[in-house]
């Protein structure tokens, strides 16, 4: 019985996203979710499957490559967690991309299917290439990764027969992207001075010595606990003023200029979601889910939706006519591990 | 039979991406949608055909479409579709069925609430019953994994006589206990000072306890105390909680809340450990017990712990407070004192053999 409360999330989300697609409206028509909890469940299953038969595959890969010898402290463990690191990053952008394409197509607008093109193992392997390569160039490419990502996720979904276009480069972006690279680096080292500045000021006002701090610790009383707390507040508060704002700054700004170089025919999209904006959609957020241990998830939801449904603009008027229904349905399972083969997309 | 219909119908023929403002007429066996100007009929649909997607709980307009076609009548007057409900039977969905929200939130909460509190219940006290249970080859197998993966780059002493000797020994108490499984100790060459008990009854020796020992009664004591853990099935206990509380973890979180797992991960090891002080304290009295009961010198386990506290005064157990994972080591002196009586545990030539194990 206790299974099925993990087992039924699958439902949930499906009701969810019903609800939410009724209220969302384009030009007076309302969007409609057409998946059902089925399609996620088997997709579910089929990627359990396959992490079975990959753990299968390395238990063999130990007994006749390793012969059961672990090599300089190498056990079957480390193989099986070295193994899943390396093709779980390059599977968790082939499973977005498929997920999105799932989503898309049990989506209908105007009683037409929208869908998603391309191949979810190319924007797999563009989406690991370029995210390597930004690792490895301390995080200079951002630009070039967010634009090239953007590109094929947005070019490649449709409704019905429509496509949408999208005209970005990074070069356009590059100028603000530099800005905001050296004053997160100016703002980090501001805020680890305050930090330090901060607690070791606090401490030393208190006359504590290290040792009697560790057993403050170790016999936490309430008002230990509740200290442990408020430097943790102020710690965070530190971090959020200086960081984080800098962050929504560059985030609103990319997502402006993805919106407003996105096109579908003669419907043109624009924005002008603002930092602070960005702020209650990234941060806010995140603190509900936080403070409200995940429960809170509902409520972050309709902000998001209220958000998008209040910046995102419309310009034009699609001719009906001329958008028509697509031949293919879309994968016919969803969003498990199974997505990330893109299987159910064959 | 007809029903009046204001314009705010609309119908998307599901070819194309066209909204058609129509109103709808009910006859005997069909739903004529047409538009008002001009009554030009757009579609026939036979009532039999007639269905809706989705429920008025989770859609704020469910579709009205034709099975088979990707057509649909999206009715956003809630009048006019009540209407339709009460003359088309199979549209009766079309209208919104009062739900008692604070009812199901509390009926799933205490179902949630009372299964959570059952699985923890069956996984604290449980495991205290059940773990004898578990078939002996099973648990040996668990004791060998873990043992596998701990000495993979450890040198374990092999002399023949000394191991023997720690067997024979480990074998008798076992045995007082009524444990009717073969004990098996390993010898770890080098540090810490310690010994630990894996599932299966597989004891785990560090060579420098042995060497670093005052006398024989201290080895033959952390023998005993090691074979209490083995005859209460601790480590198997341990195992199998530590598992459960990760899997109600995930269960109750859905595995969505990162927050629920990490507070939740840091109350299960501090049960781990509440449970693990409590199991140290059985051990001890167990093992103390055993030694008495063959007539063996008992004195051993608090000497030991007397020897530990020299080094370190400051016992690090009982500073440790709740993030211990043993009792603090003057209480377990007081529990275990015993006079300096009874017959050695090993014999002078066993005791030797011990002390060479590594060579």
């Amino acid at each position: 019985m206790l299974v099925t409360l993990g087992w039924s999330r699958f439902w949930g989300r499906t009701n969810i996203r019903r609800y939410v697609w009724s209220h969302l409206t384009v030009m007076g028509d309302r969007f409609e979710y057409r998946g059902r909890g089925r399609e996620l469940l088997i997709g579910f299953l089929l990627a359990l499957l396959m992490i079975v038969v990959w753990i299968g595959l390395m238990w063999l890969v130990w007994r006749y490559v390793f012969h059961e010898r672990p090599a300089a402290s190498f056990g079957m463990f480390d193989l099986f967690s070295l193994s899943v690191a390396l093709i779980g990053f390059p599977l968790a952008y082939v499973g977005h991309y498929a997920g999105l394409r799932y989503k898309l197509s049990r989506t209908r607008w105007r009683g037409i299917r929208c869908g998603m093109a391309g191949s979810a193992w190319s924007y797999g392997a563009l989406a690991t290439g370029l995210h390597f390569a930004n690792a490895t160039t301390a995080y200079l490419l951002t630009p070039l990764v967010s634009v090239n990502l953007a590109r094929p996720r947005i070019s490649n979904a449709r409704v019905g027969t429509l496509p949408f276009l999208f005209a970005g480069r990074a070069g356009d972006i590059y100028g603000r992207y530099i800005g905001y690279y050296f004053l997160n680096i100016v703002a980090w080292i501001a805020a680890g001075i305050a930090v330090f500045v901060a607690v070791g000021g606090t401490i030393e006002s208190l006359g504590i010595s290290s040792d009697d701090f560790l057993k403050l610790l170790s016999r936490p009383s309430l008002n230990t606990v509740l200290l442990v707390l408020v430097l943790a507040f102020a710690a965070y508060i530190v971090f959020g003023l200086l960081i984080l704002p800098l962050r929504c700054w560059w985030q609103a700004y990319l997502l402006r200029y993805l919106v407003t170089h996105s096109r579908a025919g003669n419907l043109l999209f624009t924005t002008a979601i603002t930092t602070r904006q960005m702020w209650g959609f990234l941060v806010l957020n995140y603190l509900i889910l936080l403070l409200t241990l995940g429960i809170g998830w509902p409520w972050v939801m309709h902000r998001t939706m209220k958000l998008i449904s209040a910046q995102l603009w419309i310009y034009g008027e699609p001719n009906g006519q001329e958008i028509r229904q697509p031949a293919d349905r879309g994968p016919g399972y969803g969003e498990g591990l199974l997505d990330m083969f893109d299987v159910g997309g064959v | 039979m007809a029903t009046a219909s204001p314009t705010s119908i609309r119908y998307y023929d599901g070819e194309t991406a066209e909204v058609h403002l129509v109103a709808v007429r009910v006859t005997t066996n069909e739903l004529v949608i047409y538009r008002p100007a001009g009554a030009e009929v757009v579609a026939r649909w036979p009532i039999g055909e007639v269905t809706v997607l989705g429920d008025t709980q989770h859609e704020v307009v469910p579709p009205v479409v034709r099975r088979g076609s990707d057509a649909r009548l999206i009715i956003e007057d809630p009048q006019v579709r009540s209407n339709l409900a009460s003359l088309v039977p199979a549209l009766q969905p079309l209208v919104p069925q009062p739900v008692a929200v604070g009812r199901r939130i509390a009926v799933f909460s205490s179902i949630i609430v009372a299964l959570v509190g059952l699985f923890w219940a069956v996984l604290d006290y449980g495991t205290e019953y059940a773990a004898p249970f578990l078939p002996h080859s099973v648990q040996e197998q668990l004791g060998e994994t873990v043992l596998d993966d701990l000495l993979a780059d450890k040198e374990q002493c092999e002399g023949a006589a000394g191991l023997a000797a720690i067997n024979r020994l480990a074998n008798d108490l076992a045995q007082e206990a009524g444990y009717s499984h073969p004990i098996t100790v390993h010898i770890v060459e080098g540090g810490p000072v310690n010994a630990f008990t894996l599932p299966g009854g597989i004891l785990v020796f560090y060579s420098d306890l042995i060497t670093q020992a005052k006398d024989r009664s201290q080895v033959a004591g952390v023998v005993a105390h090691e074979i209490g853990h083995v005859v209460h099935y601790h480590p198997t206990k341990g195992l199998v909680r530590a598992y459960g509380m990760d899997l109600l973890l995930k269960l109750v979180s859905g595995g969505y809340s990162e927050m629920m797992s990490t507070v939740g991960g840091g109350g299960s090891l501090l049960l781990a450990l509440r449970n693990g002080r409590a199991a140290e304290r059985e051990a001890d009295a167990t093992g103390v017990d055993l030694l008495e009961r063959r007539g063996l010198r008992a004195d051993g386990v608090s000497t030991f712990f007397q020897q530990l506290m020299e080094k370190d005064p400051k016992d690090a157990a009982a500073a440790a407070g709740i993030w211990s994972s043993h009792p603090p080591t003057t209480e377990r002196i007081e529990a275990t004192k015993r006079p300096a009586t009874g017959r050695p545990a090993f014999s002078n030539a066993e005791w030797q053999a011990l002390l060479n194990v590594c060579k």
